[in-house]
């Protein structure tokens, strides 16, 4: 069989519990101590699995289960404590779609800098770069040469999204971004992801919306408090996540 | 091994390091020449300055090498690069937090492009450099010596320093908080610590010694020789390169460790 395209082994990441750890020089000489709290946990641990080539998981859990602490490290933008996280190939992450994009810049400028950043020459975003506006659709047609910041949020979200997705790299990872953009844009992003996946993309999906797991994903992990709770089938998967659900709601 | 994975994987992504710095360039750029004007117009003046106090109002028998304004706007450009370095390096991950949370790539990418970038500003004001170097040798009063052929030694050595302090200070402060006034008053002191105003010769022996300790006294030196007598302190020289090199593995070696804390914070 071949090599899983994502691999994951063993993972664990520790955080602070505050979030804010950063310490003050002056206050390490003048009283050597560090007022920041050292308390930490971990907010994924023993979490191992791996997901085969065209393969579509979608990942679901409670609010602060570590589903987009997991997804980060599988990006590659977050490092591990514990164990590794392997990708064979390289991604195009749909988290935090706007980051690349900067406001002072015209939307043209951040197309080709984004691209830049996720490793195509000029040459290959010369060649998609249409593509990448039609899809965005006649609005952002017009304002290409605006300001960012000029964008609503709704149409920025829309060039980040049409930007990644033509990257066309092998494993798609996405974190709820299909909650965004109106619903003629959703129809099409849908679209553009089922190409995606039969286009033999491996998707790595995170969501609260049974509907697109259902729709995308085939099989689920469940995350319960960094712990990697199941792995299955996507509808059991659910059914148990709902169960649980509703138990703690009961007590 | 540390670093050279590291360079490695910098190596593999030059491209996008280009697309960073030509960004950074056309921002300071951004359609006139005034950019450049405040590059060269700040150590222009501050070299004015200098002149006219030690040789005007102190009197000084000998600032440093002849002519002195010379010896100034060498030293002055050259320290503008560096002290730059320094102070941009240590905001380097923290002012691109959205762009280092979202790209998956070396990330000590940022400090590297931070340099280059102030790198090409600097190689863009060596121009006027010339032009003055040419004046006093139409005057007579300096004349070129072979050792300006390693004035681009002297360049890299700068980058090569500036990478490797760079990546201490580039994750230190994101972690710490008040790092960026510390960069500033060690700056300061740097600034007198480097022979920038006088010339290492000129210091007594014991301060010679110490200088040996600051690498930019030995890069500035190398820097400088072509321009004067051609006359360098080799001692003063090999261990500006021997620093260099340590703080470059060091900073690799920093880097790599602060990385996953790192990527938390930011």
């Amino acid at each position: 069989m071949a090599k899983p395209v994502i691999e994951v082994r063993n993972l664990g990441i520790e955080f602070y519990r505050s979030r804010r750890r950063r310490m003050s020089l002056r206050e390490m000489v003048l009283k050597r101590q560090n007022s920041a709290p050292s308390e930490t946990f971990w907010a994924l641990r023993n979490i191992s699995f791996d997901v085969a080539r065209g393969e579509a998981v979608g990942l679901v859990g409670g609010n602060g289960s570590g589903k987009s602490t997991l997804l980060r490290m599988i990006a590659g933008v977050m490092l591990p404590d514990e164990g590794h996280a392997t990708v064979r190939g390289r991604v195009a992450p749909l988290i935090e779609l706007t980051g690349g994009f900067l406001g002072e810049l015209t939307a043209r400028e951040n197309v080709y800098l984004a691209a830049g950043l996720h490793g195509l020459t000029k040459e290959q975003i010369d060649a998609r770069f249409d593509e990448i506006v039609d899809f965005a659709g006649p609005q952002v047609q017009a304002g290409m040469d605006m300001p960012f910041r000029h964008f609503s949020s709704g149409m920025q979200v829309r060039i980040a999204f049409a930007l990644i997705t033509t990257l066309d790299q092998p494993v798609v990872l996405v974190d709820e971004v299909l909650a965004v953009g109106d619903r003629a844009f959703r129809e099409k992003c849908y679209e553009r992801m089922e190409n995606m996946l039969s286009g033999g993309k491996t998707l790595f999906l995170v969501s609260h919306s049974e509907h697109d797991l259902r729709r995308f994903a085939e099989r689920g992990l469940y995350l319960a408090s960094g712990h990697l709770k199941s792995d299955g089938p996507i509808d059991e998967v659910i059914a148990q996540y709902n169960a649980d659900a509703d138990a703690d709601a009961a007590s | 091994m540390i670093g050279v994975s590291q360079f490695r994987g910098l190596m593999a992504n030059r491209q996008v390091v280009r697309t960073l710095v030509e960004r950074d360039l056309r921002v300071r750029y951004a359609g006139s020449v005034l950019g450049w004007v405040w590059t060269v117009l700040d150590p222009l003046l501050m070299a004015l300055i200098y002149l006219v106090v030690f040789t005007v109002i102190f009197q000084a028998r000998r600032g440093g090498h002849q002519p002195y304004f010379l010896h100034l706007v060498t030293g002055l450009f050259l320290w503008q690069w560096f002290a730059q370095n320094m102070t941009e390096t240590s905001r380097a991950l923290l002012s691109e937090a959205r762009l280092v949370r979202s790209a998956n790539l070396p990330r000590e990418l940022w400090v590297v492009r931070v340099v280059l970038a102030k790198g090409v500003e600097f190689v863009l004001t060596l121009p006027v450099i010339a032009a003055f170097t040419i004046f006093y040798m139409i005057t007579g009063q300096t004349k070129l010596h072979w050792t300006i052929v390693l004035l681009p030694v002297s360049l890299v050595l700068t980058f090569l320093l500036s990478v490797g302090i760079g990546m201490i200070l580039a994750p230190v402060t994101v972690l710490v908080n008040d790092m960026a006034r510390v960069v500033r008053i060690v700056l300061r002191l740097g600034f007198y610590a480097t022979p920038v105003l006088y010339s290492a010769d000129m210091a007594p022996p014991v301060l010679q010694k110490l200088l040996l300790f600051n690498p930019m006294s030995g890069i500035l030196e190398l820097f400088r020789s072509g321009f004067f007598k051609g006359e360098m302190n080799i001692l003063s020289v090999s261990s500006a390169v021997v620093l260099t090199v340590v703080l470059l593995f060091v900073g690799a070696f920093v880097f790599k460790r602060l990385e996953p804390a790192v990527l938390k914070e930011i």
